[in-house]
């Protein structure tokens, strides 16, 4: 069944201007595909897929070779904030980013809502 | 800067090596999205130094010119036997591709870097975002290395 990218791309829209402090959020298939994206002008939709995408398949490489287990999440914290990459299922990846002044629990809350939403669209 | 004894070329060997080394250290699938989007990138400005941008051109003409850029009066990159088009599935058979080079008979590798260049030129080409696979090897059995894009979305 063909992915609906408009469907997922309105989730997204819909969750970046509608969540304190998201500045941006993409869907990237697990081989470094850009699915859909909300992301701020400058940067390059398809070096970011393929960065998520990498990163990811490091993280597990991590979890796998250092017994950390299966990789969930992988979490990038700098001075102007947050990037937060989380397997959405088997065929997929999702970055948010978030402001420096984003409460923690709040972004992790608002992320595992997002990708139930976006899974069942990806079944 | 030029290198005014060893010219352009290097050996394989060297390039294979940089390739293995970044497996182990990264992990195949990490090298692969690397060394793809490297590719795709490679493509996309192989097209536009050609001209290619958005052209309608029959899929013959696009072979040779992409073929001539890659091939073994260019950078040697892989070979360009046949691109065909078929119900919006685009396959690209190629050979003597970088990445089958020295391996054994029905060795697992994938030709990445090849499979990217090839993609990148198709979307600049066509315009389109394409998803592509490498679905027959020289190293598997096929008759050549060969390569199908179909629209991402």
């Amino acid at each position: 069944m063909p992915i609906n990218a408009s469907k997922i791309e309105s989730i997204l829209e819909n969750f970046v201007s509608g969540t304190n402090d998201i500045q941006g959020a993409t869907l990237v298939s697990t081989d470094g595909l850009s699915l859909a994206s909300v992301l701020p002008n400058a940067m390059d939709d398809e070096k970011v897929s393929a960065m998520s995408a990498a990163l990811l398949s490091l993280g597990e490489r991590i979890g796998s070779e250092l017994s950390r287990g299966s990789t969930d999440r992988i979490y990038v914290e700098g001075d102007k904030g947050y990037g937060v990459l989380t397997d959405c299922g088997d065929d997929a990846v999702l970055l948010v980013l978030a402001n420096q002044s984003a409460k923690q629990g709040l972004l992790m809350l608002e992320i595992k809502r997002l990708t139930e939403e976006l899974k069942l669209i990806l079944m | 800067m030029s290198r005014s004894e060893l010219g352009d070329f290097c050996s394989i060997v060297c390039f294979k090596a940089a390739i293995v080394g970044m497996e182990d250290a990264l992990g195949e699938k990490a090298t692969a999205i690397a060394l793809t989007t490297a590719g795709r990138s490679r493509g996309k400005n192989l097209a536009k130094d050609l001209g290619l941008t958005g052209v309608n051109a029959d899929w013959d003409l696009i072979r040779d010119k992409i073929g001539f850029a890659l091939g073994a009066n260019g950078t040697k990159l892989c070979k360009i036997e046949k691109i065909v088009e078929e119900d919006k599935l685009i396959k690209v058979s190629t050979s003597e591709t970088l990445g089958s080079a020295g391996e054994v008979e029905g060795s697992s590798r994938k030709c990445t870097f090849t499979l990217g260049a090839v993609w990148g030129a198709l979307e600049e080409i066509t315009g389109k975002r394409l998803r592509g696979s490498h679905t027959e090897s020289l190293l598997r059995g096929g008759n050549y290395d060969v390569f199908e894009f179909s629209p991402l979305v």
